[in-house]
C-alpha cells in the first residue's frame, strides 16, 4: 500500500509540475515579449513627448522673435517721423509694450543719441553699453539680434534683455536704432517647461554656445555640464541613448534652437517597472490559478480512485464484515464505484451460499455416517447383551441396554446440533461403557471434567469418534491394559477438550492424512467430520489437533469457543 | 494528509513569489524639506530660494522656505528648526547664523530623524551629512588677493565684519588675514564687527574710516556689509582713496564698481547652494545619501571694473527671474 501512495503521489507531483511548468513557461515567454514591445512603444512615446514640448518652446520662442521683428518695424517707422511725433509715438508703444525694455537710438560713430525708456534716463557715463556693438553693427549690414544680456546704461537697473539693432535708412540723424526686449517672459517660460519629472529644455545658437539654461548657474559654476559641442553637430530630432532623450529643433528665422532634454529612467523605466510588477502579479494569479486547477482535477479523479483501491483491499482482508460505502467524483469514477458495490454484494452473496451448502454437506455426512455405525454397532452390542442374558448375567445387561438407550437419546438429542457438554459427556460415557464391555475390560477410562464447563454447548457426536478411533486403532492392537482420559477445561474463552490413550501412536503423515486428505476408512471420516464441522460452525482458528509418538499414545486437542444455550441454535 | 501538505508548499511559494514581487516595485511618496535661511531679504538669499525651488521642483518635494527677519537672530532660527520638525520635514536645509548656539536645536532635529544638509555657514554639530558653500578661507584670500594685486605699496587695512560666532564670516576674515600677515607689506589697521544690515554697517564704517583715517583698503566680508561699507565710502567721498572689496551681488555694489566706490566682488553662487543644498535633502531622503561628500565648494568669482560685464560675470551677479 505504501508502495502504491508513492508512486500516486509522483504521478500527483509529475502532473501539477508539468501543468505549474508550462503555464511558467508561456507566461514567461509573453510578459518577455509584452514588456519588450511595451518598452520600446514607450520610448517612441518618450520621444515624441519630447518632441512635443521642444517644438512648442520653439514656437513660442519664434513668436518672442517675431513679435520682436514687429515691434522693431514700428520703430523704424517712428524713426520717419518729425522729433515730437516720434518721441509721442515711441512713448504710446512703450507703455502698450511694458516688455520693452528701451528703445536707443546711435549716430554713425557709435554714439547714444537718444534713450527712450519710461521712468528711466541713462546714466551719465555709461562703462560698457551691451545693447550696441559698432563692430558688429557695422559688419552685419542688416538687422542682427544678440544673445540675451544685462541692461547696463541704467542706475540700478539690470534687467536681461535680448537687442535687436537695425540700420535706418540714410539721411537720417541716426544710423542705427536698437530695441531691447526683456527676456524675463521667455526665460520664466522656459523655466517652467518640464518633461516628465526632471527633463528641461534649453536654447543655444548653431554654434553650441548656450543662450539661456534653466540652471545656467550650475553650469557657470561647473557643477552642471551639456555636452553643446555634441549636439550642435547634430540634425533637428530625437536622439535617445539608454538613459537620456535629446530632442533638438530649430527656431524659425533665426541661429537660436531649442533643445529638450528628458530621462529615460523616469519617462520610460519607471511605467515599464509599474508594467513589470503588474505582469508578475498577473502571472502569479495565472500559476495559482493553473495549482488551483491541477489541484481539484487530482481531488476529482484520483481521490476517489484510491478511496475505491482502499475499499478493494479492505474487501480482500475481510470479505465477510465488509459493508461497502460508495465512492463520490465524476460520473466515471461513480459508475466504476456502483459496478464495485454491486459485485461486493454479490460475492457476500455466494459465499452466504457456498457456506449454506458446506454445512449442508456436513450435516448429511453426519447423518451418514450415523446410518452407518449404527447397525454394525447395534448388532455387536445386542449380540454382548443377549451374551450376558445367557450367562445369567442381568444386572450388566441392564446396564448396557441402558447405556445404549442413553447412547440414541442423546445422539438424537430431537435433532438440534448442539447440546450441553454434560450431555456429550453422558453420550461419550455410554459409548465407552458399551464398548468396555465388549471388549472384555482391555482398557480403562476416566473423565477428568470442569464442572464449569458442564453448562457449554458444544456440536453432538464430537467425542465418539475420536474414542472410537482411540479405542480401534489405539488400544485395538495393544497387547497391555490401554486407558483412554477425556479431560475438558477452560482455556480463557475457548473450552477445550483432551482424548488421550496410551496405545501405538500414529505417525506424523497418518494425522496429516487424517485431517487434510480424503477419509479412507470409517473412523478417518468421522474425525475428519468432527473437524470440518467445528472450523465451519466457529472458524478456521477452532477444530482438531493430534499430537502423537508411536509407541506412547496420542493426544487429540478439539477446541472450540464458549457457547451459551441459544447462540448458535441457528445454524 | 500528504496531499494537503503538498497543496500548503505551493501556497508558500506562490505566496514567496508574490512577496518578491511586491518588494522591488516602492512607490516614492512626496518628501518634505524646510529651508532656514539667516535672512529672506538680501539678493544673496533670495538666489539661493530661487536655486532651492528649481531643485525642489525637479524631485518633486514639498519645500517650505523661513527665515529671521536679522541675521543675528539664532534664537528664532532655533524655534523654525523646532517647528520645522514638528511640522514633519524630513530633513532641514540649514544656514546657521551661529555655529555654536544653533548646534542643539539641530542635534535635537537630527534625534527626531531628520537630515541636516548646512548651506553657505556650517553649523557645530554632527548630525551635519554634508556642508554646501562656499570655501570661506579660499574666499576670504581671494578677496585680500583681490587688493594685493591692485595696490602698491603698504596696505593699510580695515575690517567690516559681521556676527562674530557666524562661522563663514570667521573664516573669510581668517583667510584674509593670514595672507595678509604673510606678505608682509599689509597691516590690519582695525576689524569691526557690525551687524549684518546695511545701515548699520555703513555707520559702523564710517565711525571706523574716521577713527583711522590711514586705512586705504576696506575688506567688507557679506552683501549687507559690503552694500554699507560702500555706502560709507561714498558718502566720505573716499572712493579713489580706499580700495573696497566686497562680498556678494547687490544693485549698490554693482553700481559702486561703476562709480568707484567699490573695486571688487568676492561673487558666491548661491543658486548652486540653494539647489545642490535640496538636490542633497533630496538625496539623503531617498536613499542615496552614501555618495554625498562631506565638503561641497560652490565656486566664487571675483568680479572688478574691468569685467563686470563679461558674460561669465553677468550671469553670476544678474539674476534671470524678475522679481
Amino acid at each position: 500500500m505504501k508502495g502504491v501512495s508513492r508512486t500516486e503521489l509522483r504521478i500527483t507531483t509529475i502532473l501539477v509540475s508539468m501543468v505549474v511548468g508550462l503555464v511558467t513557461v508561456i507566461l514567461c515567454c509573453c510578459i518577455f515579449i509584452f514588456l519588450n514591445r511595451y518598452r520600446s512603444a514607450m520610448v517612441q512615446s518618450a520621444r515624441t513627448s519630447t518632441a512635443q514640448a521642444v517644438s512648442q518652446v520653439s514656437n513660442t520662442v519664434s513668436n518672442y522673435l517675431q513679435d520682436m521683428d514687429q515691434a522693431m518695424s514700428m520703430v523704424e517707422r517712428s524713426m520717419l517721423e518729425d522729433a515730437d511725433n516720434r518721441d509721442r509715438m515711441l512713448t504710446a508703444f512703450l507703455i502698450f509694450r511694458p516688455d520693452v525694455v528701451a528703445v536707443t537710438s546711435y549716430s554713425y560713430s557709435g554714439q547714444l543719441l537718444d534713450c527712450w525708456c519710461l521712468d528711466r534716463e541713462p546714466r551719465e557715463t555709461i562703462s560698457q553699453n551691451l545693447s550696441f556693438d559698432l563692430n558688429r553693427a557695422r559688419s552685419s549690414g542688416g538687422a542682427y539680434m544678440t544673445a540675451p544680456h544685462v541692461e547696463t546704461i541704467f542706475e540700478e537697473y539690470y534687467p536681461w534683455v535680448v537687442t535687436m539693432t537695425t540700420p535706418l535708412k540714410p539721411g537720417n540723424k541716426a544710423a542705427w536704432v536698437s530695441l531691447d526686449l526683456s527676456f524675463s517672459s521667455i526665460s520664466s517660460y522656459i523655466n517652467n517647461v518640464s518633461i516628465g519629472q526632471r527633463g528641461y529644455c534649453f536654447l543655444m545658437d548653431k554654434e553650441g554656445n548656450i543662450v539661456y539654461h534653466p540652471q545656467q548657474q550650475l553650469l557657470y559654476a561647473g557643477l552642471k555640464s551639456e555636452d553643446t559641442e555634441a549636439l550642435a553637430s547634430l540634425a533637428d530630432g530625437a536622439y535617445a541613448d539608454d538613459t537620456v532623450i535629446y530632442c533638438l529643433t530649430s527656431v524659425a528665422d533665426s541661429d537660436w534652437r531649442v533643445v529638450g532634454v528628458s530621462y529615460v529612467d523616469e519617462l520610460v523605466n519607471r511605467s515599464v517597472s509599474e508594467m513589470i510588477h503588474l505582469s508578475a502579479i498577473l502571472a502569479a494569479v495565472l500559476l495559482a490559478a493553473a495549482v488551483l486547477t491541477s489541484w481539484l482535477l487530482f481531488r476529482l479523479l484520483a481521490r476517489p480512485l484510491r478511496g475505491l483501491a482502499d475499499a478493494m483491499e479492505r474487501f480482500e482482508t475481510d470479505a465477510d464484515h465488509f459493508t461497502y460505502l460508495s465512492v463520490g467524483g465524476t460520473r466515471e469514477i461513480q459508475e466504476l464505484s456502483g459496478s464495485f458495490g454491486h459485485m461486493v454484494l454479490r460475492i457476500q452473496q455466494l459465499m452466504a451460499t457456498v457456506r449454506e451448502e458446506e454445512v449442508n454437506l456436513r450435516k448429511t455426512e453426519l447423518k451418514a455416517l450415523q446410518a452407518q455405525i449404527n447397525p454394525h454397532f447395534l448388532y455387536n452390542t445386542l449380540d454382548s447383551i443377549a451374551w450376558m442374558c445367557e450367562q445369567g448375567r442381568n444386572a450388566d445387561a441392564v446396564k448396557m441396554v441402558h447405556a445404549l438407550a442413553r447412547l440414541f437419546r442423546i445422539s438424537i438429542s430431537k435433532g438440534h446440533e448442539l447440546i450441553p457438554i454434560a450431555k456429550e459427556i453422558e453420550h461419550a460415557e455410554s459409548y465407552l461403557q458399551i464398548q468396555k464391555y465388549r471388549y472384555k475390560n482391555q482398557f480403562t477410562y476416566q473423565f477428568d471434567v470442569d464442572p464449569a464447563c458442564l453448562d457449554y454447548y458444544c456440536n453432538k457426536i464430537t467425542l465418539q469418534p475420536i474414542i472410537e478411533n482411540a479405542i480401534n486403532h489405539g488400544l485395538d492392537l495393544l497387547v497391555d491394559e490401554g486407558s483412554i482420559t477425556v479431560q475438558v477445561c477452560q482455556d480463557g474463552d475457548d473450552i477445550v477438550f483432551y482424548v488421550r490413550d496410551n496405545g501405538v501412536g500414529m505417525s506424523d503423515e497418518l494425522i496429516h492424512a487424517i485431517l487434510e486428505q480424503g477419509p479412507e476408512d470409517r473412523t478417518g471420516i468421522g474425525i475428519r467430520n468432527v473437524n470440518d464441522r467445528l472450523k465451519i460452525y466457529f472458524g478456521k482458528q477452532y477444530g482438531l489437533h493430534i499430537t502423537s509418538e508411536p509407541d506412547v499414545g496420542t493426544c487429540v486437542e478439539i477446541r472450540m469457543p464458549k457457547i451459551q444455550e441459544g447462540n448458535y441454535e441457528a445454524k | 494528509m500528504r496531499r494537503n501538505r503538498w497543496a500548503a508548499a505551493w501556497a508558500a511559494l506562490l505566496c514567496v513569489f508574490l512577496l518578491g514581487c511586491g518588494a522591488d516595485t516602492t512607490y516614492s511618496e512626496q518628501h518634505t524639506v524646510a529651508l532656514i535661511a539667516k535672512s529672506t531679504e538680501t539678493e544673496f538669499w533670495l538666489s539661493v530660494f530661487a536655486g532651492a525651488e528649481a531643485a525642489a521642483t525637479e524631485y518633486n518635494l514639498k519645500l517650505t522656505i523661513t527665515g529671521p527677519e536679522t541675521e543675528e537672530d539664532y534664537e528664532t532660527q532655533n524655534q523654525m528648526v523646532a517647528d520645522a520638525v514638528a511640522e514633519g520635514a524630513q530633513a532641514i536645509v540649514f544656514s546657521a547664523i551661529d555655529y555654536e548656539n544653533n548646534a542643539a536645536a539641530i542635534d535635537d532635529a537630527a534625534k527626531k530623524g531628520a537630515k541636516i544638509v548646512a548651506i553657505d555657514s556650517s553649523v557645530d554639530s554632527q548630525a551635519v551629512s554634508t556642508y554646501i558653500g562656499t570655501d570661506n578661507y579660499a574666499a576670504g584670500q581671494m578677496a585680500a588677493q583681490a587688493a594685493l594685486d591692485r595696490i602698491v605699496g603698504t596696505l593699510r587695512i580695515g575690517i567690516v565684519n559681521y556676527d562674530m560666532n557666524s562661522a563663514n564670516g570667521q573664516e573669510r576674515e581668517r583667510g584674509a588675514r593670514d595672507l595678509f600677515s604673510s606678505t608682509g607689506r599689509a597691516e590690519v589697521v582695525a576689524a569691526i564687527n557690525t551687524l549684518a544690515e546695511a545701515g548699520h554697517a555703513r555707520e559702523d564704517t564710517a565711525q571706523m574710516l574716521a577713527d583711522h583715517p590711514g586705512i586705504n583698503v576696506l575688506l567688507a566680508f557679506n552683501e549687507p556689509t559690503s552694500v554699507g561699507a560702500a555706502q560709507a565710502v561714498e558718502e566720505l567721498g573716499l572712493s579713489e582713496d580706499v580700495f573696497l572689496v566686497g562680498f556678494d551681488s547687490n544693485v549698490a555694489t554693482v553700481e559702486g564698481l561703476q562709480t568707484g566706490s567699490v573695486d571688487a566682488l568676492i561673487v558666491q553662487n548661491p543658486y548652486a547652494m540653494g539647489y545642490l543644498g535640496v538636490e542633497s535633502a533630496y538625496k539623503l531622503l531617498s536613499g542615496q545619501g552614501t555618495g554625498l561628500t562631506a565638503v561641497v565648494d560652490t565656486s566664487t568669482q571675483i568680479v572688478d571694473r574691468d569685467n563686470l560685464f563679461s558674460m561669465d560675470s553677468q550671469k553670476a551677479l544678474f539674476a534671470f527671474e524678475s522679481r
